[in-house]
């Protein structure tokens, strides 16, 4: 009697082009992380985080290539997802939302964060050519990028139930949950109702996400009701998730 | 009204050259430009910039630069001699 | 020496050196009987009216005393640049300053000569329209400025339209790049110069911010040139300019007086009931001046910047002694940082700073290093702004420091003098605490920053 529990069986695809599969998979993963320490690092140096051994330059020389990073991998993470010729997505489906027919809704998350990335870092090179508030306000997308990003990563990601990917997604959004209450606290004098609603705000979509995730991708029949193709899906029981015993 | 910060003497404040300059109102003394321009820009009791009086000496102008480039919110800038 | 009461001439004629040439005595001219005073209104060529001025060496007579020619030239040069921009003339009737008067009465008393001057002026620069600007204290009088307006309208002597504006209140309200943030609809905050307004200003074009009265002393010039304006003052000031003279003064009031005339003088005239102690000249960013050591020292920025003042819009009020100097300038310095902008962190931190602690030298004991702080708060807080308002207050502090050191002494030895407990002397608008850096409608500031020292 298999033990895997069915949610992982439909969400199993058993491709020749495995590697490419892995790849994204695994470079996805890094651009999650990359993308929440580039977070942090910026909400570090909006809340003026200074040590002895670490000056305020240090946080943003290195938000700034940890961000660059970021990019990078996102962009194997595209590539690798678009050679992969088992699922057919095609490399307008990273830049245009909501078009791609594999998992529409949540692979078009992936490309509102991707839009969202270039749009941070594009504006972040050209700072100097246009005016602090324009500058400060596409900055203020990095709020929407980051969660969609997780978001797009838990319903459209293969590893999603498998307990590590679980724990390290619960870091990253611990982290910055953390981080952006700090933010939100140290600017409470000057703007007390904003920071507030933040926070609540803040909280409201931590449970609310995490309920999204027991409902959805953590319960059985997500493949299905998330939109992977049909010929994508396996045939129920047939296979076991390369590495996802435990 | 001649309350001035102390530095420099007379004839070198008033030199031709660059100057490095600080917009009062941008500014929010995230304190980048102190850490990395300490010969500079000195911090005053609240976290703000105080700038040597005096153009930027050549030697320092490539850091100058970059201080410029660095501040968060675009405060600092360096203004050319006409 | 302009004496009040002399009869002002009715024949065109320019007024000669014993007539008041900017106030008529016998209450506001309407349009004709301005004219015969002074004669017919007509435009003067833009090149020919800004070198008369520049030779006139006439200055800002609202406390900048930049020379108005130079300014002129600027804009009427600024606005060729832009090719198709024309200027804007805004003529700054806002008189912020608690303890100065002037500009209201002027604008009372001859709104024609500044509407003249208006026009010459707009026709100089090159503008295709005009802002006239009111303080509180002058808003009153729009009814009847509109009146003037539109009885000019109809004689064809506007040589552009002319709006009146209402500026709004509070002390830096009438501050130049203030006044046109209000005039591009946003709140009356200072922005950071350069650009120069005479570059870039109302609605991005050149504009040329003067005071009423300097205008007004431009419709004069324009008429009778630049060798009669010079009759009055002295070679370094030339011209007469209103003083608001208040205080321990029998007749307190605004004055018209040549430039350069000694202040004992001037002071006499206003009748002294008591033994002066000091006179706070320019206003509250001004400087006190020991009396009567200072009387010989003439009324005009030229001589008064060495005696360590500044003649400023004018102010010039007595502080008798049965008063404590200390216990005003503390008064002025709170007031003074409950109207910052709260644009800029040095300001911010430092003028509630600064007040706290001429508050405590003026009314409680004050130790040696409190008076260390304060000079070194003076030193922090100038220059570093987007506008002069915190330069103002260390500079009064200076002052105040200076010369009052007697009292300061007695301060440290035993505590408040038992002056300093009588009532304020000079005007302070709206009760305000000197911590709380808050605009007087309670409109907060635009930014709290962090107040943490070291």
């Amino acid at each position: 009697m298999s033990t895997i529990p069915a949610a992982h069986t439909a969400a199993i695809v058993v491709t020749s082009s495995t590697p490419l599969w892995y790849a994204t998979r695994a470079t996805g993963l890094v651009a999650l992380v990359l993308l929440t320490l580039s977070m942090a690092l910026g909400l570090l140096s909006s809340v003026r985080f200074a040590r002895p051994g670490w000056p305020r330059f240090v946080t943003l020389g290195l938000h700034r290539n940890v961000s660059l990073l970021a990019l990078a991998f996102t962009v194997v993470h595209i590539l690798t997802s678009v050679l992969d010729g088992f699922v057919h997505i095609p490399i307008q489906d990273a830049v245009v939302p909501f078009i791609s027919s594999y998992r529409p809704l949540w692979t078009g998350l992936g490309a509102i964060s991707f839009d969202l990335m270039i749009a941070l870092i594009v504006t972040s090179v050209l700072r100097t050519k246009m005016t602090y508030r324009s500058w400060q306000i596409v900055h203020w997308g990095a709020y929407l990028c980051w969660p969609v990003a997780v978001v797009h990563g838990l319903g459209t990601g293969t590893d999603t139930p498998a307990r590590w990917v679980l724990v390290l997604t619960g870091l990253c959004v611990a982290a910055i949950v953390i981080l952006t209450l700090w933010r939100l606290i140290s600017g409470w004098s000057a703007r007390p109702l904003a920071s507030t609603l933040g926070a609540v705000a803040v909280v409201a979509i931590v449970i609310a996400g995490t309920a999204w995730l027991r409902a959805g991708p953590l319960s059985p029949g997500w493949a299905r009701r998330a939109g992977t193709p049909p010929a994508a899906q396996t045939h129920a029981g047939a296979a076991r998730a390369p590495g996802a015993g435990r | 009204m001649s309350a001035r910060p102390a530095g420099g003497r007379a004839e070198a404040r008033a030199g031709h050259g660059p100057r490095l300059r600080v917009n009062p109102i941008a500014c929010e003394a995230h304190g980048v430009c102190i850490e990395l321009l300490p010969e500079l820009i000195i911090a005053d009791p609240w976290g703000y910039p105080i700038i040597r009086p005096g153009p930027v000496p050549d030697h320092l102008l490539p850091l100058a630069r970059r201080a410029v480039a660095s501040c968060p919110t675009l405060a600092l800038f360096i203004r050319e001699p006409k | 020496m302009s004496v009040p009461g002399a009869p002002a001439s009715m024949t065109g004629q320019p007024p000669s050196p014993q007539e008041l040439r900017l106030i008529p005595t016998g209450g506001p001219l309407d349009l004709p009987a301005h004219l015969d005073r002074y004669g017919p209104f007509y435009l003067r060529a833009a090149d020919r009216l800004i070198s008369e001025v520049e030779q006139s060496g006439l200055t800002g007579r609202g406390g900048g005393a930049f020379p108005a020619g130079r300014k002129l030239r600027t804009v009427a040069q600024a606005a060729r640049r832009g090719g198709r921009t024309s200027a804007v003339v805004v003529a700054n009737g806002s008189e912020s300053e608690p303890a100065s008067s002037k500009d209201t009465v002027l604008l009372r008393s001859a709104p024609h000569l500044i509407l003249d001057g208006i026009a010459l002026a707009a026709a100089a620069v090159g503008a295709s329209s005009a802002y006239l600007c009111l303080g509180e204290r002058a808003q009153p009088g729009e009814r009847f400025l509109l009146q003037a307006i539109a009885e000019r309208e109809r004689a064809g002597l506007n040589h552009v339209p002319v709006e009146l504006a209402a500026t709004a209140a509070g002390y830096l309200s009438g501050q130049e790049t203030a006044l046109i943030a209000t005039l591009n609809g946003g709140p009356p905050l200072p922005t950071l110069v350069p650009p120069l307004p005479a570059e870039r200003g109302a609605h991005r074009r050149p504009t040329l911010v003067m005071n009423v009265e300097t205008l007004a002393h431009v419709a004069l010039i324009g008429r009778y040139g630049a060798g009669w304006f010079r009759e009055l003052g002295s070679a370094g000031s030339p011209g007469t300019a209103l003083v608001t003279i208040s205080g321990a003064v029998n007749r307190p009031g605004v004055y018209e007086i040549p430039l350069g005339v000694r202040l004992g003088e001037l002071l006499q005239r206003a009748g002294l009931p008591e033994r002066p102690q000091a006179a706070l000249t320019g206003g509250y960013f001004g400087a006190w001046l020991p009396l009567p050591d200072a009387l010989g020292v003439g009324v005009s920025e030229e001589r008064l910047r060495p005696a360590g003042a500044a003649l400023g819009p004018g102010v010039l009020a007595v502080l008798p002694e049965s008063r404590c100097g200390l216990a005003e300038t503390a008064r002025i310095v709170g007031f003074l940082a409950s109207q910052i902008a709260g644009q800029c962190g040095p300001c911010v931190n430092g003028m509630p700073a600064l007040a706290e602690a001429m508050n405590w030298i003026a009314f409680g004991q004050p130790e040696a290093d409190l008076v260390g702080w304060a000079q070194q708060l003076t030193r922090l807080v100038s220059g570093r702004g987007a506008c002069h308002l915190p330069d103002g207050a260390a500079a009064l502090v200076a002052s105040a420091i200076s010369v009052f050191d007697a009292d300061l002494r007695a301060h440290v030895a035993a505590g408040p003098c038992a002056r300093a407990g009588a009532a304020p002397l000079l005007p302070i608008p709206r009760p305000s605490h000197p911590s709380d850096p808050r605009q007087p409608e309670g409109r907060p500031t635009r930014r709290q920053l962090s107040r943490r020292p070291g």
